[in-house]
């Protein structure tokens, strides 16, 4: 337990939930490939990332859980899902002919996670500087693995594909970079060391040439209507409520007294 | 197209041939190979090759180690030196020492 002020207790609150449910929400869509992929090899790598993902999340609910007395029930298991606070872009659910969307999906993602990773380094929280290390250094095959297919996309036949998820898909990433209503606080005690604004700056600065020079059309930022869901204040997309139903069915219907973890998992 | 994936576990040791991976380029070759063969056991480096650029020649091609008796080639019996043969050793390199001492005394 931390003696935080109040404020602060809810700054660093936040920004462990903006992350841990990102990777949580991400990874789950990203199971969804599974036995699905279009060869054995791409199938065990992206099974891989979520893996990662979904041991990232952990790293950040089990830091609530620690350091703020959270059970493992109240951060995932039996939370309102409209106290979520990940962006949408992770939460919907895949176009039907969905391997362009799983790509693109990866490639806008992993690329706003480093810069977000990179602003956390040295987070005023300790705790949170002392774990970005060994995250970011799982997201660099992450990110590479995106950019491959997506060079391999570009000019095939699956390139228009690949350009109608850019552009369902666009609109969704730009709410990785939406403020919650603590965001001001979050700024306010240096637990993140950039503005949101700075890092979509940074982002559109990295994304929009890429996908550009791969032949892609980005549509103009200013240009683009934010969704009417934007996750990080609690409002999604039906996606989200089908599939956080989904992934909670088993542990209501198990009734556990508490969730189980592997032998070794608190190691 | 497949690679052939082989495993370094530690510097300075043999890459080992450890399966391989469908990859239709090396780029993709060594990151499909990461996964299926470098995350599970300690591995310090990966090796991708083109099986076709493999070359091979098995044992119905040649004879390995010709046809005759080459018993001498496994030179086992250097592993069991008797003590006569030990002395004989020992005096031997004395000998050389004593004659190299004295080559350089002359000099």
């Amino acid at each position: 337990m931390t003696d935080l002020s109040g404020d602060e207790r809810r700054a660093v609150e936040a920004q462990l939930f903006r992350l841990a449910d990102d990777e949580y929400v991400i990874a789950e869509r990203y199971t969804e490939w599974q036995i699905y992929a279009p060869t054995l090899e791409s199938d065990l790598a992206l099974a891989n990332v979520a893996q990662d993902e979904f041991g990232h999340a952990r790293l950040w609910y089990d830091l609530l859980q620690d350091d703020f007395d959270y059970t493992e029930e109240e951060v995932l298991w039996r939370r309102d899902p409209g106290a979520f606070t990940h962006a949408t872009l992770t939460e919907l659910a895949f176009a039907d002919d969905g391997w362009g969307d799983a790509v693109v999906r990866g490639y806008l993602y992993d690329t706003a996670e480093r810069l977000r990773l990179e602003a956390l380094v040295d987070s005023s929280y300790a705790p949170i500087a002392d774990r970005v290390g060994k995250v970011l250094d799982e997201e660099g095959y992450h990110r590479e693995y995106a950019e491959s297919w997506l060079e391999r996309l570009a000019s095939t036949d699956a390139e228009g594909r690949v350009q109608a998820a850019v552009e369902r898909l666009f609109p969704h990433a730009l709410t990785l970079f939406a403020p919650g209503p603590d965001e001001d606080l979050i700024r306010d005690y240096g637990i993140r060391t950039e503005s949101l604004a700075d890092l979509r700056e940074e982002w559109l600065d990295t994304v929009v040439p890429t996908l550009d020079s791969l032949g892609f059309t980005v549509p103009d930022p200013e240009d683009v209507a934010l969704p009417d869901a934007r996750g990080r204040d609690g409002t999604h997309t039906d996606d989200w409520y089908d599939l956080h139903e989904a992934f909670t069915s088993t542990h209501r219907e198990l009734d556990f007294d508490r969730p189980t973890r592997l032998r070794g998992e608190e190691a | 197209m497949i690679w052939e994936v082989f495993r370094q576990e530690k510097p300075g040791d043999y890459h080992k041939h450890c399966g391989n991976v469908h990859a239709p380029d090396r780029e993709m070759a060594k990151l499909f190979a990461q996964i299926q063969h470098g995350r599970r056991m300690q591995t310090k480096s990966l090796w991708v090759v083109p099986q076709e650029e493999i070359g091979e020649v098995d044992d119905e091609d040649t004879e390995f180690g010709g046809t005759t008796d080459k018993a001498y080639r496994w030179a086992m019996t250097y592993n069991n030196i008797d003590a006569s043969f030990q002395k004989e050793v020992a005096e031997s390199e004395e000998d050389q020492r004593e004659a190299a001492e004295a080559a350089e005394a002359d000099r």
